[in-house]
């Protein structure tokens, strides 16, 4: 992982479009703001793995794989 | 009354009256404004939440705390402001849900970094995405992985 070190109101940049500046910073948080093209999707990690379990959760399901998953509940 | 020919239920009659509002839709799902809750007591504790805008979509859940007891809720702002809420502390009536679903690996999996909070009252439901990480979105479920008897 690339580490780089910065202060608050310094930026930098992903690629030639994407700038990421560091607006605040406390105690356990730190506030950011992202400049990205509006064809850039921009996501907490959180809802982008939320998204990704969701598409596999509407995913096909055999009925073994039902039995299987209500044994496991009950 | 609404027909729909649900992926995992086969034909269902849906009453629109009951239908919940997801005013953000879900992450990856977000024309998925008007969900039904479906239950089977055959199939308890499952539940099933329908999509009525895609009815290919349809997710299986269970209450949270059939998974972890001691689940703490915890939900941002615009969350709360889905449901129509002001603060945690003050709702009432609140349903709990964690969506089920198939990890990488192929073992079952709750989401319990994102449980989907309903407001049975106000008929309003958010998927709630926590902004820490106390909970896994893929929690393993109780039997997997065990040894058959």
């Amino acid at each position: 992982m690339l580490v780089i070190r910065r202060r608050c109101g310094e930026s930098l940049m992903i690629g030639d479009d994407v700038e990421i500046e560091v607006l605040e910073c406390g105690g356990t948080h730190v506030k950011l703001g992202i400049r990205a093209p509006k064809q850039i999707t921009v996501l907490r990690k959180e809802i982008h793995l939320t998204g990704r379990q969701n598409r596999l959760a509407t995913g096909e399901l055999s009925s073994a794989d039902m039995s299987r998953l209500l044994k496991s509940l009950r | 009354m609404v027909k729909i020919l649900s992926k995992r239920l086969g034909p269902v009659e849906i009453d629109e009256t009951v239908t919940l509002q997801f005013p953000a839709g879900l992450p990856g799902f977000e024309r998925c404004t008007r969900i039904a809750l479906v239950e089977r007591p055959s199939l308890a504790p499952l539940v099933f939440l329908q999509s009525l805008d895609l009815p290919e979509v349809c997710f299986l859940a269970t209450p949270v705390t059939a998974i972890d007891p001691g689940y703490q809720l915890s939900m941002t702002l615009e969350d709360l402001e889905c449901l129509g809420l002001e603060s945690l502390e003050l709702a009432e009536d609140l349903l709990c849900l964690a969506i089920l679903g198939p990890s990488e690996s192929g073992n079952f999996t709750a989401n319990l970094l994102a449980p989907v909070v309903i407001h049975r009252k106000a008929r309003r439901g958010v998927q709630a995405v926590r902004i820490d990480s106390r909970y896994s979105h893929q929690h393993p479920l109780g039997g997997e992985g065990a040894p058959c008897s």
